[in-house]
């Protein structure tokens, strides 16, 4: 019962992050593509979370708090960047657009 | 482990992977980047605190320790800012919105303020 539980909740994990795979290649503008980024970061913290779950260890706690620490510092980055970019570009005609 | 402890694991990890499901869903069916965002900060956050939640009641308090609860403190840190970074982005910038695209607040977009007079 328990391991039929995981995975499906391993199966529900998997189709969130195709839909977050898919929004990054559609993605209409650049701002949906970084949000798409930091949802499939946030899935494979997931992952990593259910799979501490599934082998009863506690040695992957670290690598939750790096790989959710490493999405948040790439989007707050990309964000950072984009925002200097557009202000730069609003001052002149063409603005910068993606 | 008792009995009650195990099925508490498995709601809040179901519950947990329904909600990340669910917005992953809104960030692909909402129609603009605010509503994805939005659909982002809120069932992201709650999904990953479920699904760590979960863990922490498997490995107990011996084994997680205040590992997790860090890890819970971090996601409710990080994910709504960073939603809120990119929503200030595409406010700021008037990117395509849905609708007729206006917002009721009490200033103007920084992108209106910042064409030129025309005429």
């Amino acid at each position: 019962m328990n391991e039929a539980i995981l995975h499906l909740d391993f199966g529900l994990l998997v189709v969130a992050t195709l839909l977050g795979v898919w929004r990054l290649a559609v993605g209409p503008t650049i701002v949906d593509r970084i949000l798409a980024f930091d949802a499939v970061v946030l899935c494979a913290v997931g992952f990593t979370v259910l799979l501490s779950n599934y082998w009863g260890s506690e040695h992957f706690l670290e690598l939750i708090l790096i790989t959710s620490s490493l999405g948040f510092f790439g989007t707050v980055a990309l964000a950072a960047f984009l925002r200097r970019t557009e202000d730069r570009g609003q001052s002149g005609e063409g603005r910068v657009r993606w | 482990m008792s009995a009650w402890r195990e099925w508490l694991v498995m709601a809040f990890s179901l519950a947990g992977a329904c909600s990340v499901l669910i917005a992953l869903l809104g960030v692909v069916r909402l129609p603009d980047a605010l509503c994805r965002a939005h659909a982002l900060g809120k069932g992201m956050t709650l999904g990953l605190v479920l699904l760590l939640a979960g863990l922490w009641l498997s490995l107990g308090w011996e084994r997680a320790g205040l590992k997790v609860v860090a890890a819970i403190a971090f996601q409710f840190l990080t994910i709504p800012v960073a939603s809120h970074l990119l929503a200030r982005l595409v406010f700021e910038n008037s990117y395509p919105r849905h609708g007729d695209g206006s917002i009721d607040v009490d200033r103007t977009d920084r992108s209106e303020r910042a064409q030129p007079p025309s005429g």
